[in-house]
């Protein structure tokens, strides 16, 4: 027995959920046997049908599928009243109920076991015999009826059947003209329709053939009701509407009208169509079943004389007994009815709620932190004189919930954990796709599908994931006939491989492709107007590279399908820095590309660097800070006015907090700076003093305040002190960028 | 006092300042004995700057709280004094003297150079409801809930409503007493 993966237990879940709604349309639908159908409450078990096989069919379960797939098709026939939804058809449907659930149950072990397979084949083969059953009385009463054969060619076949069970209901049917001013139209057509509504059933509503008067538009409301003309009339007195009877209600006990008539002729149709099937059922059942191979056949064979037995029963009109034609097709197997118990253990939550407890953790970690300064100064002597034994005690419980608030905040940060396979698996359909409409031959591999990271940040890294793969596809791979004159394998390769690293998830994107043309990049960087030719002379590998991320860098010239659809890679980076993460870009000429994205496992809970200028703290998330420097002020040097420190033989900019933020500043010899990464960017922020390091909650600032340039939030270091966390991002952009920031200022 | 203690009072929840004594105290202004229309009287909390007072109508008050050191904001107006943590929410703090020109130098209760000593102890930080978001704004003391019925309102004095944006909506008088009604929308940069 395998262990079922994460995803599949996913799939349980969901398909559960649906199978619930199901069975529960199903059971109405049967507890109004003999009544008239409600064609919404059956036209939801065909959507509910529909969901799970897509769902089935996405997780690859496809015994599920298979079964779901019939069942549709034979509500589908059932909606459209190609077949009657008599005992048969409703038995038939119930049993799927069973057999769902044994295929969940086993789906959930991931096991899959030749019993439940046959039994879910047999039903499925059944399903499909009664799809195909005769199709109804040819007559058609729509024939006789005044009904436009213009307005009845536009009509669906849905439609079409709701209009002869009405009139073979015995309904009257109308046609409500109705005619508005273009201006409010759709709210007026509502009216109308909430008027009628309680009366009957608004079978079609289509724009008329003949246009309204002036600059009006005017609809035909097909419309069934038992109602008298009178009421009908009281009913839309208000309204601009003009009624004309398209066919007549039959007067309960006279039989003049047709739709008795319709009555009359089902009737008589009904014992042949049921003979009739039971033959086709025999027809059609029986060829299949040599094409099957070995095992399936003794059971398929055990199971088929139970089928019949059910037409026979149902076709002799006996009273209508459920319980016993709602079990025989089903081989009864104690295990699966055993149990009421639901099949999953999950839990399906909204992802706001868990923001919600992950604010009271926040400020429980708060408390903790005003604890702990408590006990420590209880333990110290402190001022009053506590007895030593209880400061120890202090100590100790304090020692103790902090423990235990780890626990919860892992807790609560795990549940917020779900799998990058569910992005990934997405991705290798749209590149399935899109490779073959771009004509490349491409092996897309995916490992680390399994590494997790907060749902949050999965769900906005598809959008990113998505632009960069396209771009890997469009001008990352060449078409298979230039891989091979360049001596390369013909299917190209794209490699997305996740992987963590302590508190960080690197994703990285490779390809086998060409590489970056600098040459053209420069040239389009000119063309576009993002740097002039003597800044591009100036410019080294690395930065060329790292143009693609400028906003208005696109290299596509027309919207492609792929990856030119007016978003470029600027977009991607934007993306990406708003989720805390860093870009980097290698690209070696002939051999291809990497792309790699560093990103926090979550957001709610950071871990920041405290730093202090002039008096002030900040905080600093941690995940943006690469390194700490130390630097002599005499190390500091100015290239056309902007500070520059060396590291590493490398200029890195650099900035000092208390000037840009405008505060007084204390001389120093000797500053920390702290060296911060943004996609691919890095400066260096020179700050007093290093504080220490602390998990933050942060919150944002509120409307009034979202303007404040370089400030992403506020954060308490528990000590009731409100603390700004920097806005990495913006420093990066507004210290490496300040001309195009003049522009604004 | 022991720090020991100190470090108590810093730590243990601070409720907020319990209004609803206020709304009782609130006196009811009889009505002039031939009313000549069913008029109900609407509900303004009185509060003081410098000398002045003014008076915002109850509704858009959310709570009332004493004045906690503030976080200095850098680059901001010199109206907007800091923000504050309420209860995990971040509410930015302007100080209404240097709108209303009744200081030209922002209240230190902001940065490492705070001093909450400087400030009236009657000083309260009122959490105000507007559209652009919750604010806080800086007053000298509160006074009380006054009921002023919307007829004898005066329009504001020419001289003192400033220009089409000025936040001074109209006059209200209890007897000898004077409020400036204010309309915090405006008041708020």
């Amino acid at each position: 027995m395998s262990t079922p993966s994460k995803g599949l237990s996913e799939f349980v879940a969901e398909a559960t959920e649906i199978l619930d709604t199901l069975a529960q349309d199903l059971l109405t639908l049967d507890e109004r046997r003999g009544e008239d159908v409600d064609p919404d409450l059956l036209n939801g078990i065909f959507r509910a049908a529909h969901s799970l096989k897509g769902l089935a069919g996405m997780f690859g379960q496809d015994r599920v599928a298979q079964l779901a797939h019939r069942s549709e098709d034979l509500l589908d026939r059932l909606r459209l009243g190609k077949v009657e939804l008599g005992p048969a058809a409703l038995d038939g449907l119930i049993a799927t109920i069973d057999v769902f659930q044994a295929l969940l149950a086993e789906s959930a072990r991931g096991e899959a076991s030749p019993e439940v397979t046959q039994r879910s084949q047999a039903l499925a083969d059944h399903l499909l015999r009664l799809a195909e059953g005769a199709p109804r009385a040819p007559e058609d009463p729509l024939a006789g009826i005044g009904l436009d054969p213009g307005v009845r060619a536009v009509l669906t076949e849905y439609e079409e059947h709701r209009l002869r069970e009405n009139l073979k209901k015995g309904l009257s049917l109308w046609k409500v003209r109705a005619a508005f001013d273009l201006s409010d139209f759709d709210q007026r057509l509502q009216e109308v329709n909430a008027k009628l509504k309680p009366l009957g059933e608004v079978i079609s509503t289509l724009p008329s053939a003949e246009p309204g008067a002036g600059t009006g538009i005017a609809f035909d409301l097909l419309f069934g009701t038992r109602r008298s003309e009178d009421e009908l009339r009281a009913a839309v007195a208000a309204m601009p509407v003009a009624l004309q009877r398209i066919a007549q209600a039959a007067p309960p006990s006279t039989a003049s009208a047709p739709p008795p008539q319709g009555e009359a002729a089902a009737a008589p149709a009904r014992p042949e169509r049921r003979k009739r099937k039971r033959g086709t059922s025999r027809a059609t059942g029986t060829p299949p079943i040599p094409e099957r191979s070995g095992p399936a056949e003794p059971a398929l064979e055990a199971a088929e004389p139970t089928l019949p037995a059910v037409d026979e029963e149902s076709a002799a009109l006996a009273p209508v007994t459920p319980l016993p034609t709602r079990t025989p097709p089903v081989t009864p197997k104690p295990e699966l009815d055993a149990s009421l118990r639901s099949l999953t253990q999950t839990v399906r939550v909204d992802i706001r709620r868990l923001d919600a407890l992950m604010n009271a953790v926040g400020e429980l970690l708060l408390t903790r932190a005003n604890l702990q300064r408590l006990a420590e100064t209880a333990r110290m002597g402190g001022v009053h004189a506590i007895s030593k034994l209880w400061a120890q005690e202090l100590h100790r419980e304090t020692r103790q919930l902090e423990r235990k608030l780890d626990e919860l905040q892992k807790g609560i940060l795990d549940v917020r954990m779900v799998p990058l396979g569910q992005v990934f698996d997405k991705l290798a359909r749209l590149v399935r796709r899109i490779a073959r409409s771009a004509g490349k031959e491409i092996d897309f591999v995916i490992t680390g599908g399994e590494v997790e990271l907060d749902k949050l940040i999965v769900e906005e890294l598809s959008d990113p994931l998505m632009h960069i793969i396209r771009n890997a596809i469009d001008h990352g791979v060449e078409p298979p006939e230039v891989r091979v004159q360049n001596g390369k394998p013909r299917r190209a390769t794209i490699a997305l491989r996740a992987l963590q690293q302590g508190n960080h998830v690197v994703i990285e994107i490779q390809d086998d492709g060409p590489g970056i043309d600098l040459a053209r990049v420069r040239e389009v960087a000119i063309a576009r107007g993002l740097i002039t030719a003597v800044q591009a002379d100036e410019m080294s590998v690395r930065e060329l590279q790292n143009l693609i991320f400028l906003p208005g860098f696109s290299t596509a010239r027309s919207v492609s399908q792929l990856s030119g659809r007016g978003v470029g890679l600027d977009v991607v980076k934007t993306n990406i820095a708003n989720l805390s993460g860093i870009i980097d870009l290698h690209s070696t000429p002939g051999q291809g590309t990497l792309l790699s994205i560093t990103l926090p496992l979550t957001l709610a809970i950071i871990r920041a660097l405290v730093v202090s200028v002039s008096g002030r703290t900040y905080a600093v998330p941690l995940n943006s800070v690469l390194e700490i420097l130390s630097v002599e002020s005499s190390e500091i040097r100015t290239i056309e006015r902007r500070e520059v420190v060396t590291l590493r033989g490398q200029t890195l900019p650099f900035v000092r907090l208390c000037r840009l933020f405008g505060l007084p500043e204390v001389p120093l010899k000797r500053h920390y700076v702290v060296v911060v990464g943004l996609a691919q960017e890095r400066l260096g922020i020179a700050v007093d003093e290093l504080v220490g390091q602390q998990d933050i909650v942060t919150k944002p600032l509120g409307g009034r305040l979202q303007h404040v340039r370089g400030i992403s939030g506020a954060t308490d270091l528990g000590n009731r002190r409100t603390v700004l966390v920097l806005d990495v991002g913006a420093l990066v952009e507004e210290v490496l960028a300040p001309e195009r920031r003049a522009d604004f200022i | 006092m022991p720090r020991f203690e100190e470090l108590l009072e810093d730590f243990f929840y601070r409720p907020e300042e319990d209004v609803g004594a206020l709304f009782d105290a609130g006196g009811i202004i009889e009505a002039p004995a031939a009313a000549a229309v069913e008029e109900s009287p609407e509900e303004y909390l009185a509060f003081r700057l410098a000398d002045e007072t003014y008076a915002v109508r109850i509704g858009v008050v959310r709570e009332i709280v004493k004045v906690p050191p503030l976080t200095e904001v850098p680059r901001s107006s010199a109206e907007l004094l800091g923000v504050i943590n309420l209860r995990g929410e971040v509410l930015p703090v302007y100080d209404l003297k240097l709108r209303l020109r009744l200081s030209t130098v922002p209240a230190p209760i902001a940065g490492p150079d705070a001093n909450l000593a400087a400030l009236p102890k009657s000083a309260r930080i009122l959490i105000v409801h507007d559209p652009e978001g919750d604010a806080g704004v800086l007053v000298d003391a509160v006074l009380e809930v006054v009921k002023l019925r919307p007829s004898t309102l005066e329009a504001p004095p020419r001289a003192v409503s400033g220009g089409d944006r000025s936040p001074i909506t109209g006059i209200g008088r209890r007897r000898e007493q004077l409020f400036i009604l204010l309309d915090l929308a405006q008041a708020l940069p």
